[in-house]
């Protein structure tokens, strides 16, 4: 499989002079690449090398770099490999390239994106509405989208409730460890 | 004769008994309750022994059954389907989200309480209840009605306009069709 794995990464690497790889272990390859090369690229590992199915694409919100990570999931039946594409968006003004000429099912993961992140991708033909209904201000994916206050403004709330402690501070507690900063502010 | 106080009560009895025997439920399927619901019809818990069973529709419905979490989209729905209905009608909530948002308490989209939006005659708790829990609940409307006091859909023809204003505030775009009241 290593064999196979560098053979294609070197093809990449030649036809794509931007493609940067980070190794891994297993049925899993790596790129990165500029957002203008996602199309060619994706066209290329397709109809040239075999990786016909899509099976994800996911973005990660990095609010402390300003910037989006798409990754796209690939995967080839003939040689059971998957491969991770990788490109960053500036998270002020996330534009880029839709892909759904090269398959179709990327159409609702561009869509939920779009609501989700406020990603737009150009020439993506679809109503703006898809899961959420008749929503204004920021896309509640992202990560400086305040959910708790947000529920707390528009929710009731049950009286009662206003007690309820968090569950992981009476474990520490009673077991003597020491939770995090980060971790104390996502937990209850 | 008809308008006399007591014969209107002897008429009430009767049909209380008549309705609380035949309770037809239309099991709207939000959130993972609605997988409590097959059991608790069929052969083991076997609900139809109290007169409990489906309905088609909203408007042979006597009982809304909301069966989990409500977002605000399927609140649109859940209210046009619980004005669809004919009295007499009552409504359950079932499981803790319908109670006080359960584990989504700190969701962007999902209600909390859900009898500032509809009036709410009889809560069924647990993460989920089982068809045992469901059952209960079930009883327990049948001795509000018994007694006369399940009266959630007078309460909301009495309230309306505090209801609607809770309701709009979490759907901001408010196009639906008036019922007659």
């Amino acid at each position: 499989m290593e064999e196979i794995k560098s053979k294609i990464i070197e093809r990449i690497k030649a036809n794509f002079s931007d493609a940067k790889n980070k190794s891994y272990p297993g049925d899993r390859i790596d790129f990165s690449v500029n957002k203008e090369t996602i199309p060619s690229i994706l066209f290329y590992l397709k109809d040239e090398m075999g990786f016909k199915h899509l099976s994800h694409i996911t973005c990660v919100d990095w609010l402390e770099e300003n910037e989006f990570e798409v990754i796209f999931i690939i995967w080839s039946p003939l040689e059971k490999l998957k491969v991770f594409v990788r490109t960053r968006l500036d998270r002020d003004n996330p534009v880029m390239d839709n892909i759904d000429v090269i398959w179709r099912q990327a159409h609702t993961y561009e869509r939920e994106m779009r609501e989700m992140f406020g990603i737009q991708f150009n020439g993506l033909e679809a109503p703006q509405d898809f899961l959420l209904e008749d929503w204004e201000g920021m896309p509640p994916m992202r990560r400086d989208f305040d959910t708790e206050g947000y529920a707390a403004e528009t929710f009731f709330e049950r009286p009662g409730r206003e007690d309820a402690k968090d569950v992981r501070e009476i474990l520490t507690e009673r077991s003597g460890e020491i939770v995090p900063d980060f971790a104390k502010k996502y937990s209850r | 004769m008809m308008n006399d106080k007591n014969s209107q009560k002897i008429v009430d009895i009767i049909q209380n008994y008549a309705r609380l025997h035949s309770l037809f439920v239309l099991a709207y399927g939000t959130g993972c309750g609605a997988i409590e619901i097959p059991p608790t019809m069929t052969s083991r818990y076997d609900a139809e022994r109290f007169g409990i069973r489906g309905a088609a529709t909203p408007r042979q419905a006597d009982v809304l059954l909301i069966t989990g979490y409500l977002t605000t989209k399927t609140l649109k729905r859940v209210i046009r389907v619980y004005e669809q209905m004919q009295d007499p009608k009552y409504v359950i909530g079932f499981g803790s989200c319908t109670i006080n948002g359960g584990m989504y308490w700190d969701s962007y989209n999902t209600i909390k309480v859900l009898d500032k939006y509809l009036p709410v005659d009889v809560y069924i708790n647990g993460c989920m209840p089982r068809p045992e829990a469901v059952i209960a609940g079930f009883v327990k409307l049948q001795s509000l009605i018994r007694e006369g006091k399940a009266e959630g859909a007078k309460l909301y023809k009495d309230n309306l306009e505090q209801y609607r204003e809770n309701q709009k505030k979490v759907i901001p775009n408010w196009v639906m069709p008036e019922y007659n009241w």
